[in-house]
């Protein structure tokens, strides 16, 4: 696939910094590891918008209409009988149940969705083979970006972000 | 379950047997009730169905049979339900005189008795069971001598004996044999009163009030209502005559008392005083009609009520009646004749019904006499216990055991079989032919309901070996003797066979005699001493002892202290005070050289230097779950005054016991005005509306009504009627297979009956209400169930689905009245107390209704049993079901129908008028739970004048 | 000091940090947490060798008791014909009651921005799942008949019926299961990045992929960080209203009978906030337990200890108000029995059990007035396990004072635990405190990624 460059930064402070004149220099920026969210390099990265609040909603809503047809058909439909006088579609005492639930199964679409949209589960991927990558989860920031072509093009590149304050550099090809 | 659960649910509790698994269990019961029913088939000779036919019994269907039970010698008329052979049920028999179709706790316990694993099952002498003809062998020579004496050094000691068979049979065998001596006594003795006869008409007479038309009646330490032979019969006579709302016309009813007694807690006025004084009441009496007596000095309250009631008494011109008890001695009982005779007062004289012409007493003594003396060498004791049960001053026991050659014919191998040479096993009365009289005179044929589970013998075949008339069976002596005295003109066969249908010999209620006008007797009022005087009451819960292995009767809570499995001193409270000790604190009760260390209980409202305590404690020879329970007081128990021990000093000594009660942990006045209210006639008569929550008067609600297309259930319960005696709690029990808990289940707190009667004391005075469950139209319990165990059906009922309950117990957390009950162990299903989990006692099990498990949930299903019963037999002829067709176990079982139960759908029925009366009311009705279940308040007629008096 | 003094010497309010000078390094933070897990030998586990023995063998009894009463039945404790309940049911109050304050300290202090919940938000949560979870145990081993506990679910059945929807148990059953799953969700999203670096830090290889499986494979890509983000900030959302929810049902179970000192409107809130109250005092002193065992004073400061108290004073407060306004509408409303209760309550056979849950609760907690007690972590440690107590005591006696003193005095009965009541309450104690030794022993427990960014945030 494409080859990359890695921009790697100790302090989140340059990271930023780089990341922002690297995009108005219109480098490709592709991705940014970090050991936490880091929203103004986030910003620079064009992402597609998250769908997970979209799905949690319909798939809470639906479990609690499910979940109020059940008490509906069990208790009205399929075995009525006199509780204590009640009526026997007691709305008031039915709404626990479906709202407990619907938020449950929002909850569990939600994660769902959260993994298929990252991607996970997904244990081997060829940057962790890069030395060094293993400190984006902790105390370093990796910036990535699309390899320059051409020899003249990449030796600026690796000057522009040694000028910026990346602790190293390194070039891989995915 | 694994083995090591068993072997921990055996340790805890429950038999040892219970260790065996599930299907073991299950082999051994259907072995045992094989067993069971093989001896349960009906008896070899025709026994007559009380209404079917008696050509062949329908599998699955109940056969309902007439008898008689004995109390005390009495009779009882019964109709006993027997299915596959099995007597399961005992109701009462409305042609009886002595049950108009009611029944006690002790007849509802019979059935009970008759599988109590502990019976004697075969003789048993020099330490080992033997066989008949052993005991035959040993008697014979013994009879061969006696005979060539003409009987001499040959005695029977028997209890009262009113079979006319019996009787007839040992009259034959003493004629035949004239120095053979016949004593017999009873523990709940009535010497006194038949002295008291003798006393005032110089011949020995039976008073039977007639409540009916009396309107004033004072009792002097009598408690017609109290546990006895007459009380089913006076229980309705009495609360009839209370039932009319016009306060001239209803009876009204004073008592005195030194403790309380059922009488005393439905008396309109009660006096407290100590037994010796009561006689000065009775005095002031006869001083307001003339005789020239002392008056009464002191205490003023006595003579304040004395006077009230004079007044009372002889305003009612032939409506005025004085009962005195057995308490009183002979001369106050002439008195009261004395003063009847005076009112002319609504009574009625008869011969005795026991014929025996010496008292009780008298005759234990010449007994004790003849043992001493060495002339007693054969000795029959016939279905007693004297060792046990004989006043204590006579040392029965070594006059027992000094008789060289002693047989006991007895149910139980008990303390006087310990102490004679033989023990034979006697035919349980629901097992044997014979016959029997009520305190009327009214005679019953008792039927057998199943063939001898054991090798036993009946009093008839004993006698029949003594008189060496072997061969007839205890049928054909009965009927035998029936067929010469019966008035059946000429067919017998019709008659008999009506006589046992019915369960009553036609009039053979014995005659009224007319008598002389009573001699007034030499009295003087007296003043209490200062020391205590003991006050002796039959148990209403033991009566005399001979129940005392009965686990319903050992459970079922005494009206007043609710106490169940034991017996304590009853002390007043300032006594209590004086002494410092409460309730359970132990005492000792020193009285000449016997000594007696028991824990006491405090009663309000006792009189003041008595101490009350009931009999049938104490045994040590009752039977795995009887003995050793309580304590014994017979010993006590002087054979010169065998109610009352005067003379006694009480003193507190350490250490407590703990006391097993079933309520009044708390005690709560104000509480109680709501829960139980109570009304004068005259307010009733004045003012309309009463104030309280009416029967179907519901406060308002969001939920859309339900509409009940069929019958609509409901019971009323009359407070004022309600005497208090239990009779419901033990039907329901036997009637709807409720276990007993045992002892320590009770200590923690828990219990299963499934009907208890609250207690209240409101200004000094208890009353008694019944509280099943409600079956609220809009019950608490239901909605709360989180698996539909408890639901309503069509009809109204408050359903409870054992197999589908769980076991979170929020239908009792959440129920106003508390009438669940909770299997928190296998009370009647593998974890049972003691022998109450043996096999044979399985065969008392009701098939009709389901034998709870462990951990469910269960409560009164307004027998629902009988309810659908009913129901399929309507609807096999295509009717509805008759006002009145259904009647519950409770309903059934009450003295004084003080229950009712019926259709709330049908306009026209009891149950709709009964809740528009203007003192009917809803319990904690302001809740909003629509009981189906309503009250009639407590209903008194107190004398306007009574107050006045006092100022 | 003179007036003129104090005016003369404005004290200048320093901005409040939430971490200590030592730990203010993106290293810093991963070496203090990840240290107890990797470094051992730096570290004496006596403690938590010690601890862990007690608490197993009280786990060990707490099973023993769960035998006893699944095998000869509920009989084996205090329970009676008239006090039904015991118990079990308060245990299971008190404990969903400590389990509500993970996720509150997550969810809530996000949604309010409130940072100090960034080093205490993971074993918050922690905490949650396990006495959730031991909460879930109570009702079932309550049952008369605990087999059938499944009766509750709605499944096709040949009896043909359906669950009761209608009861409060109902509701339980369900607010509870979701409660658990949904808090199991919450926990382990916020662990993964976590895990990742455990998985990058690891020293062996098994630790490695053993960590790395969980981690699922995260690599803190800007995509990752954001689908995180928006997660989190959702379950976040959702989870407020889910244990509000589920503490105002265990509240009905009670508010929705007809029983005196339960009927009342007021139990939803007042036992949600009773909740969060005895969850606090919770979190308090496992928080002390972590900063003392982990030497994490870097991470855990005096300041976490200082804020904690204010809540829990607060709670404190709200708790003496609900009390009192039973009290008054007891008295207010002129109903009867509820009077008759409330003087029970005082005065009755519990009335000592009474007092000191007041004291416990509404008393004890005035002294956080105090700065110097909210800023010693033994005073408010010692004032935290009496608040539990006192919650417990809570819990117990609402269920007890009603059950044994209800409509008719007839059937007034007192509850008398057995030793099986309290080896199953004492028991469950022994097991939350082994699964949160287990946990602190192989989890991060405290959330590292959260701690980084504050610490990015606040700069050194």
């Amino acid at each position: 696939m494409t080859a990359l460059l890695l921009a790697q930064f100790a302090e989140s402070a340059r990271f930023v910094e780089a990341a922002r004149r690297a995009k108005s220099a219109d480098y490709r920026l592709v991705d940014a590891f970090t050991p936490f969210p880091v929203q103004a390099v986030h910003e620079l990265l064009d992402q597609r918008r998250s769908h997970i609040r979209v799905v949690m909603f319909i798939a809470g809503i639906t479990t609690a209409a499910l979940a109020y047809g059940l008490e509906y058909f069990s208790a009205v439909i399929d075995y009525p009988y006199n509780s204590g006088g009640r009526p026997l579609d007691a709305w008031p005492a039915f709404m626990l149940v479906p709202f407990a639930t619907g938020i449950l199964l929002a909850a569990i679409a939600g994660f769902a969705t959260f993994l298929i949209e990252c991607g996970l589960p997904r244990l081997h991927y060829a940057l962790f083979a890069v030395e060094g990558f293993e400190h984006a989860s902790q105390d370093q920031f990796i910036l990535a970006l699309e390899k320059p072509a051409g020899d003249g093009e990449l030796q600026r590149a690796l000057d522009f972000f040694r000028g910026a304050g990346a602790v190293a550099i390194r070039e891989v090809d995915t | 379950m694994n083995k090591q659960l068993r072997l921990d649910q055996a340790n805890m509790r429950g038999p040892p047997n219970s260790e065996v698994d599930r299907r073991a269990a299950l082999k051994l019961f259907v072995s045992g009730a094989a067993l069971a029913l093989a001896s349960c088939g009906r008896p070899a000779e025709q026994i007559v169905p009380y209404v079917e036919i008696p050509d062949g019994m329908t599998p699955g269907l109940p056969m309902r049979f007439a008898s008689a039970l004995p109390l005390a010698g009495y009779g009882r008329g019964v109709i006993v339900t027997s299915v596959e052979g099995r007597p399961i049920k005992v109701d009462g028999n409305p042609r009886h005189p002595a049950s108009l179709g009611s029944t006690d706790v002790f007849a509802e316990a019979t059935v009970l008795s008759l599988y109590d694993p502990d019976r004697s099952q075969a003789p048993y002498s020099g330490g080992r069971v033997q066989d008949w003809s052993a005991f035959e062998a040993a008697l014979q020579p013994r009879l061969d001598k006696a005979r060539a004496r003409h009987g001499a050094g040959l005695a029977l000691l028997t209890g009262r004996i009113t079979s006319p068979t019996l009787i007839a049979q040992i009259e034959a065998f003493t004629k035949a044999l004239p120095q053979v001596k016949w004593y017999r006594y009873e523990p709940s003795e009535d010497d006194a009163i038949r002295n008291g006869a003798i006393l005032a008409f110089n011949r020995p007479a039976t008073l039977l009030p007639r409540f009916a038309d009396a309107r004033v009646v004072l009792t002097l330490d009598a408690d017609p209502l109290g546990a006895g032979p007459e009380q089913i019969r006076f229980a309705r006579d009495i609360t009839q005559a209370r039932r009319t709302h016009v306060p001239d016309q209803s009876l009204r009813l004073y008592a005195v008392e030194p403790a309380w007694t059922l009488t005393g807690a439905l008396a309109d006025h009660r006096l407290a005083l100590r037994p010796e004084l009561v006689r000065n009441v009775a005095i002031e009496i006869a001083r307001s009609l003339g005789a020239s007596v002392p008056e009464l000095k002191g205490p003023p309250e006595a003579e304040h009520f004395a006077k009230a009631a004079a007044a009372d008494l002889t305003a009612r011109q032939g409506g005025g009646l004085v009962l005195a008890g057995p308490r009183q001695p002979p001369e106050v009982h002439a008195l009261c004749h004395w003063i009847n005779n005076e009112l002319s007062a609504p009574v009625d004289f008869i011969a005795p019904v026991d014929p025996l012409n010496i008292g009780g007493i008298a005759s234990l003594k010449s007994f004790v006499a003849d043992a001493r003396a060495g002339a007693i060498e054969t000795l029959m004791i016939l279905g007693a216990n004297p060792v046990y049960d004989a006043p204590g001053d006579l040392a029965i026991a070594d006059c027992v055991a000094a008789v060289p050659f002693s047989a006991q014919l007895g149910l139980y191998r008990d303390e006087t079989a310990a102490r004679c040479t033989w023990h034979l096993p006697l035919t349980h009365v629901l097992e044997g032919w014979s016959d029997i009289r009520a305190f009327d005179g009214t005679a019953s044929i008792v039927q057998p309901l199943i063939r001898p589970l054991y090798d036993s013998r009946t009093a008839h075949q004993i006698m029949a070996l003594l008189s060496n008339a072997t061969g007839p069976s205890s049928f054909d002596m009965v009927r035998g003797y029936w067929q010469q005295a019966g008035k059946h003109g000429g067919d017998f066969e019709d008659w008999w066979r009506q006589t046992l249908q019915d369960g009553v010999v036609a009039d053979s209620a014995a005659a009224k005699i007319s008598l002389p006008a009573p001699q007034m007797p030499e009295v003087a009022p007296v003043s209490g001493g200062e020391n205590f005087t003991l006050a002796f009451a039959p148990d209403p819960s033991l009566f005399d002892g001979s129940f005392a292995n009965n686990a319903w009767l050992q459970e079922c809570p005494k009206p007043f202290t609710k106490q169940v499995w034991g017996n304590a001193l009853h002390l007043a409270e300032s006594d209590a005070q004086s002494l410092g000790v409460v309730d359970g604190d132990m005492v000792r009760l020193v009285a000449g050289k016997a000594v007696l260390e028991a824990p006491v209980l405090v009663r309000q409202g006792q009189a003041s230097h008595t101490v009350a305590t009931t009999l049938g404690y104490g045994r040590a020879g009752a039977g795995s779950l009887g003995t050793a329970v309580g304590f014994d007081v017979y010993r006590l128990r002087p054979s010169d005054s065998p109610w009352a021990l005067a003379d006694v000093s009480v003193s507190k000594i350490g250490g407590r016991q703990n006391l097993l009660l079933t309520q009044h942990f708390f005690e709560l006045e104000g509480e109680a005005k709501d829960l139980q209210p109570r009304f004068a006639l005259a307010d009733l008569a004045k003012k309309p509306d009463l104030g309280l929550s009416k029967p179907g008067g519901n406060p308002a609600t969001l939920y859309p009504p339900h509409d009940y297309d069929t019958y609509e259930w409901a019971m009323v319960i009359d407070t004022a009627a309600c005497i208090g005696c239990n009779a419901c709690v033990v039907a329901c029990q036997a009637e709807n297979n409720v276990p007993i808990v045992g002892p320590d289940e009770i200590a923690v707190g828990r219990d299963m009956h499934w009907l208890r009667i609250d207690d209240y004391v409101i200004g000094g005075k208890p009353g008694f209400s019944p509280v099943p469950c409600m079956h609220c139209e809009h019950a608490p319990c239901e909605p709360v169930c989180p698996v539909a165990a408890s639901i309503h059906d069509s009809e109204g009922l408050n359903l409870q689905v054992y197999n589908r309950c769980v076991g979170t117990r929020f239908c009792q957390s959440n129920c106003p009245y508390k009438v669940r009950r909770f299997n928190f162990y296998g009370y009647a299903d593998g974890e049972e107390y003691k022998s109450f989990g043996d096999d044979i006692v399985k065969a008392v099990f009701n098939p009709d209704v389901t034998v709870r498990g462990r951990g469910v949930m269960e409560k009164c299903t307004y027998c629902v049993q009988r309810i659908s019963r009913a129901r399929r037999a309507a609807e096999k002829d295509h009717r509805k079901i008759h006002d009145g067709e259904i009647v519950t176990a409770c309903q059934a079982a009450c003295p004084t129908r003080a229950i009712a139960f019926g259709d709330l759908s049908d306009a026209n029925s009891r149950i709709n008028a009964l809740r528009a009366e203007p003192q009917a009311y809803a319990l904690l009705g302001e809740l909003g739970t629509r009981p189906r279940t309503t009250y009639l308040a407590r209903l008194e007629n107190p004398n306007p004048d009574f107050g006045k008096a006092q100022s | 000091m003179s007036l003129a003094a104090i005016r003369t010497e404005p004290t200048p309010p320093e901005a409040v940090r939430w971490t200590l000078p030592g730990a203010r390094s993106l290293d810093a933070v991963n070496e203090l947490v990840t240290a107890p897990l990797y470094e051992r030998q730096l570290w004496s586990w006596k403690a938590w060798w010690l601890a862990a023995a007690l608490s197993g063998a009280l786990t060990a009894g707490f099973l023993v008791a769960v035998y006893v009463v699944f095998t000869r039945g509920i009989g084996v404790w205090g329970v009676n014909t008239s006090t039904v309940w015991g118990f079990a049911i308060a245990d299971y109050v008190w404990w969903i009651g400590i389990g509500n304050a993970g996720t509150l300290i997550s969810s809530m202090l996000l949604l309010m921005r409130q940072k100090w919940r960034a080093s205490t938000n993971r074993f918050a949560e922690a905490m949650t799942l396990f006495a959730a979870t031991i909460a879930g145990i109570f009702p079932i081993i309550h049952l008369g008949r605990p087999m059938y506990f499944y009766w509750l679910t709605p499944y096709p059945n040949t009896m043909t019926v359906w669950p009761q929807w209608r009861s409060a148990l109902i509701w339980d059953f369900w607010a509870i299961l979701s409660y658990i799953l949904f808090s199991l969700i919450f926990w382990y999203v916020g662990l993964i990045p976590d895990l990742a670096t455990m998985r990058d830090r690891a020293r062996s290889k098994f630790a490695a992929t053993a960590y790395g499986a969980f981690a699922l494979g995260w690599r803190g890509s800007a995509r990752h960080w954001q689908a995180y983000e928006t997660l989190h900030l959702a379950l976040a959302c959702l989870g407020v209203p889910l244990v509000v929810s589920l503490h105002s049902v265990v509240g009905m179970d009670f508010a929705a009978s007809l029983m005196p000192g339960w009927q009342e409107t007021i139990f939803p809130p007042y036992f949600v906030v009773g909740a969060m109250y005895s969850g606090f005092a919770m979190v308090v002193c496992l928080a002390a337990m972590v900063r003392w065992g982990f030497r994490q004073e870097g991470l855990i400061t005096i300041a976490h200890f200082d804020v904690m108290a204010k809540v829990m004073l607060m709670a404190s407060i709200v708790m003496g108000l609900s009390y009192a306004t039973e009290w008054f509408n007891a008295w207010y409303g002129g109903d009867r029995p509820d009077r008759s209760l409330v003087i029970f309550e005082f005065t009755g056979s519990y009335a000592p059990m009474f007092w000191a849950l007041l004291f416990c609760n509404v008393i004890a907690p005035q002294a956080f007035w105090i700065a110097a007690v909210r800023r010693s972590v033994v005073a408010v440690f010692v004032v935290s396990i009496l608040i539990n107590i006192g919650m417990w005591l809570e819990r117990i006696l609402i269920v007890w004072n009603t059950l044994s003193h209800g409509y008719l005095p007839s059937m007034w009965r007192l509850f008398i635990p057995t030793v099986w009541d309290w080896l199953t309450t004492i028991g469950s104690l022994g097991l939350f405190v082994l699964m949160f030794l287990v946990f602190v022993r192989f989890i991060p427990a405290i959330s590292m990624h959260e701690v980084r960014k504050l610490v990015d945030e606040e700069g050194s």
